[in-house]
């Protein structure tokens, strides 16, 4: 069998390497010790020797190609070993596998998360609690003597992490494989389009509480006209896109982009609806959305959710929106706030209609209600005009027929 | 520079001259008043000098056991005028050695009784000096506790500070209290060649020990010679010449023994009454000093620590709470923890014990207990010292070594890797894991671990 040459891991945090160069071509011969290629971490550069005589059978990935840790790059066959039985196009379930492996024959993988964790100074006790609570004693911070951690530094812990409605970030100490997924060409865009409008922007949220009694009788009320007439439901979500590019028009200051020179003021209004799309996020647009009845808006909807699902969406179908909205209620979700979708200066965050109680004229009686929640650039719009804004769309919620005044 | 802290620390014993070094050592300006003789009850009216008789009482047992190890030893005598100076000889050595230290880290010791003048000034009451301090820690200590009853304060009944000042051994001695100084006390004039007899009120000897290792103790101590009546209400001592006749219940009949001297050893009470704390209003529950876990009293820079408050009143307990009280004094946080103390009775067999009794813990978790004994254990017949064992309690969810208990030879010496352990908060594995000296009577910790975790070697 040829000798399988890895991507090494050079520390313990190196999840991937990029090839920089190939010093060896296809089929030259190598001896032990000859350069096979120079790799470039985020930190360093390394040069990665063969680790036998032998001849470069094949290069799997090429120079400026970033692959995960343990990924099989090429195959040095050994002298008078027969290469065309050799399958390159390794399904990637395999390669996963030979992270785990480890060979003689590749470099050593220098740091070992093991290791480290025998050196933690934890008492016996706390690192079999830890266990137990498969937590990582890494992020257990100790009050005993030198820093040593306890077990109530443990328990402590481990309350926190139960209270915690932010996910922790740490890794459970168990037996199960770690698996690193590399980055999609879309979970690239959706990191960098994300980070920088919440380091771009001055985000601030507003949430108002709505009573939905009446949005969920006019949905009601339309369903079976739009069905039996058009042959696509109405949803909530499209009465909320509707109402919301109405109140819009009524303030255009959420309507605006933030610019070099100033704050441009769009004459349109044309509605993003953030959408899940396989394992990212996509946000297709209707456009001109105040000239669209609820039907048309449905229309529209479903023909952009066939083409997500499809994947057959054209540039237009999911660029040039100019608000918008985020709706959460399938997942039951009563309240959440959203990332503006750059360069746009607000975003709404839709949340589920439940039945709550509420004060009533005096009187405590159980209504449909719905919070949601504006994210807005203050950059751009002042607290008092998106208060405003709210204080709109809360009314054109609670009476859906002004929609007609 | 900045001035130095000055802090006066009240009380020379082992709760208040350790004080003083780490105080010195941590750059204060250290006055320590005593009253007495540095050292304190420890040095000078327990710890030392009772294990200064008990070794005597050591020797006459290997003299008497001699022959087993194939010696022949032609008869022995008891002088008790040698034995008393062989104790005040070691009693002063280890006095000026304390002296030496203090003087070395430069700390005034003023010999006289402190008297609260305000919250920063004590006054010497012998001299009438005044002496004012930053911060004062209290280490003042306890005195013998006493019963009173008809006949208890007749001029044969002696508290433990007056046994130790006994030039002539007495024929026979009554203990009056069999807890860790009645035991000892018991042993002492047992094998120094007195009848002894001890009267405790509750059912066991040591109480608060656990209950295996107390009868343990009370049926070697029956074995040897000593009479234990246990559950015995002492009623009245009627004085005679040359003798009392100590009356008492037992089994609801009343009973009555006699001994030239009576020993009463009923435990030690917190002892303020030289230092007039109610000038400063220093709020006290029973005689002790009140104090949080910092050591702190009511009144600000004023500290307690040792006996003077209470709890636990031992020795190692007051130096650890008087090094917690001069840390917070000058300024560095301590927090103390009373989580792995030891406890040690000087009998042979010894006793020694750290963390939850069998009973204790029992009420708490889901227990399981090793045992080893030492006639399994090499070393342990070699020296002729098979009685007793040592006993793990771990409790079942994580293993966690929750008490050891240990009667037998050396068991004050062996419990210390107990006390370790249980101070890095050990599970079983560990103790049963770690390596020990082969052959040594550690090795019996390690069996009785094993006994927990896969099965003890030396036992079917």
């Amino acid at each position: 069998m040829p000798v399988e040459i890895v991507m090494p891991k050079l520390g313990l945090t190196m999840t991937e390497g990029q090839i920089l160069e190939w010093k060896i071509k296809e089929g030259e011969e190598v001896k032990k010790d000859d350069v096979l290629f120079i790799l470039e971490t985020e930190k360093v550069t390394y040069e990665v020797e063969a680790p036998e005589d032998g001849i470069l059978a094949k290069i799997v990935s090429q120079n400026n190609e970033t692959v995960p840790v343990g990924t099989i790059v090429c195959y040095l066959a050994r002298e008078g070993e027969d290469l065309s039985d050799l399958d390159i196009a390794l399904p990637p379930a395999e390669q996963e596998e030979t992270i785990a492996r480890e060979d003689q024959t590749t470099p050593p993988v220098l740091d070992q998360v093991a290791q480290t964790g025998d050196r933690i100074k934890a008492s016996p006790l706390a690192k079999k609690v830890a266990k137990a609570y498969t937590l990582d004693l890494f992020t257990v911070s100790g009050t005993g003597p030198g820093g040593r951690i306890l077990r109530a530094d443990v328990e402590a812990a481990h309350e926190q992490k139960k209270s915690s409605v932010v996910k922790s970030e740490v890794q459970p100490v168990s037996a199960a494989e770690d698996r690193l997924v590399p980055f999609t060409g879309m979970r690239r865009a959706i990191a960098s389009k994300m980070l920088a409008s919440k380091v771009e922007t001055a985000q601030t949220y507003m949430s108002v509480t709505v009573d939905a009694t009446k949005i969920v009788e006019y949905r009601k009320s339309l369903l079976p006209v739009v069905e039996e007439k058009y042959g696509v439901r109405v949803t909530i979500t499209d009465l909320m896109m509707k109402i919301t590019a109405g109140a819009i028009k009524e303030h255009p200051v959420i309507n605006t982009r933030w610019t070099e020179k100033g704050i441009l003021y769009l004459g349109d209004v044309h509605m993003g609806m953030a959408m899940a799309l396989g394992e990212g996020l996509i946000v297709p647009v209707i456009r001109n959305i105040n000239n669209k009845g609820f039907a048309q808006i449905a229309i529209d909807r479903n023909e952009l959710i066939r083409k997500g699902k499809e994947n057959k969406f054209l540039p237009d179908d999911i660029s040039g929106s100019t608000f918008t909205l985020s709706a959460m209620g399938m997942f039951g979700i009563e309240q959440f706030t959203s990332n503006i979708n750059l360069p746009e200066n607000a975003i709404l965050a839709v949340g589920a209609i439940i039945d709550k109680p509420v004060a009533c004229n005096g009187e405590v009686v159980i209504r449909p209600m719905m919070t949601v929640t504006l994210s807005y650039d203050h950059r751009a719009i002042d607290g008092a005009e998106a208060g405003k804004f709210m204080r709109t769309l809360k009314l054109s919620m609670e009476n859906p027929i002004q929609i007609f005044a | 520079m900045a001035d130095k802290i000055k802090i006066t620390i009240i009380g020379g014993g082992v709760g208040g001259y350790p004080a003083a070094i780490k105080a010195a050592r941590m750059g204060a300006d250290v006055t320590l008043i005593e009253q007495n003789f540095l050292g304190g009850t420890c040095l000078n009216w327990g710890c030392i000098p009772t294990k200064s008789l008990l070794h005597a009482g050591e020797v006459v047992q290997t003299m008497k056991e001699s022959k087993t190890f194939g010696i022949s030893c032609k008869g022995y005598s008891v002088d008790f005028k040698a034995v008393v100076k062989r104790k005040d000889t070691v009693v002063k050595q280890l006095r000026q050695g304390v002296e030496g230290l203090l003087k070395a880290k430069k700390i005034r010791v003023v010999q006289g009784t402190a008297e609260f003048v305000d919250a920063s000034t004590v006054q010497i009451k012998d001299t009438g000096e005044k002496i004012k301090s930053d911060k004062i820690l209290i280490t003042s200590g306890s005195r013998p506790g006493t019963l009173k009853f008809k006949g208890s304060d007749g001029s044969d009944v002696l508290n433990s500070d007056q046994v130790l000042a006994l030039k002539v051994l007495p024929k026979s001695v009554v203990i009056i209290g069999g807890g860790v100084i009645g035991v000892e006390f018991a042993q002492i004039f047992h094998r120094l060649g007195a009848k002894v007899t001890i009267l405790e009120l509750l059912e066991t000897l040591v109480p608060g020990t656990d209950k295996e290792i107390a009868q343990s103790l009370e049926q070697s101590m029956v074995a040897e010679g000593i009479e234990v009546i246990t559950g015995a209400g002492v009623k009245e001592i009627i004085q005679k010449k040359g003798t009392n006749k100590v009356l008492y219940t037992a089994a609801d009949q009343e009973k009555s023994v006699s001994g030239e001297k009576v020993i009463l050893s009923v435990g030690r009470k917190p002892d303020i009454s030289s230092l007039k704390v109610d000038n400063v209003g220093l709020v006290h529950e029973n005689g002790a000093i009140v104090v949080n876990d910092r050591m702190e009293t009511n009144v600000p820079g004023i500290y307690a620590a040792g006996d003077v408050i209470g709890g636990i009143m031992l020795a190692h307990v007051a130096t650890m709470e008087g090094e917690c009280a001069v840390s917070n004094a000058l300024g560095k946080e301590s927090i103390i923890s009373y989580k792995a103390i030891p406890s040690c009775i000087y009998t042979d067999p010894e006793v020694a014990s750290v963390g939850l009794t069998e009973e204790e813990a029992k009420e708490n978790y889901d227990i399981e207990v090793g045992r080893f004994p030492f006639y399994a254990c090499g070393k342990a017949l070699v020296i002729n010292r098979t009685h007793g064992m040592i006993k793990i309690i771990t409790e079942k969810e994580f293993d966690e070594v929750i008490g050891v208990h240990i009667i037998g030879p050396r068991a004050t010496d062996l419990i210390a890797e107990a006390v370790l352990g249980m101070t890095m908060e050990m599970t079983v594995e560990e103790l049963a894991h770690a390596v020990h000296p082969h052959p040594t009577l550690s090795e019996s910790m390690m069996e009785s671990a094993l006994s927990l975790y896969g099965g003890a070697i030396h036992m079917p």
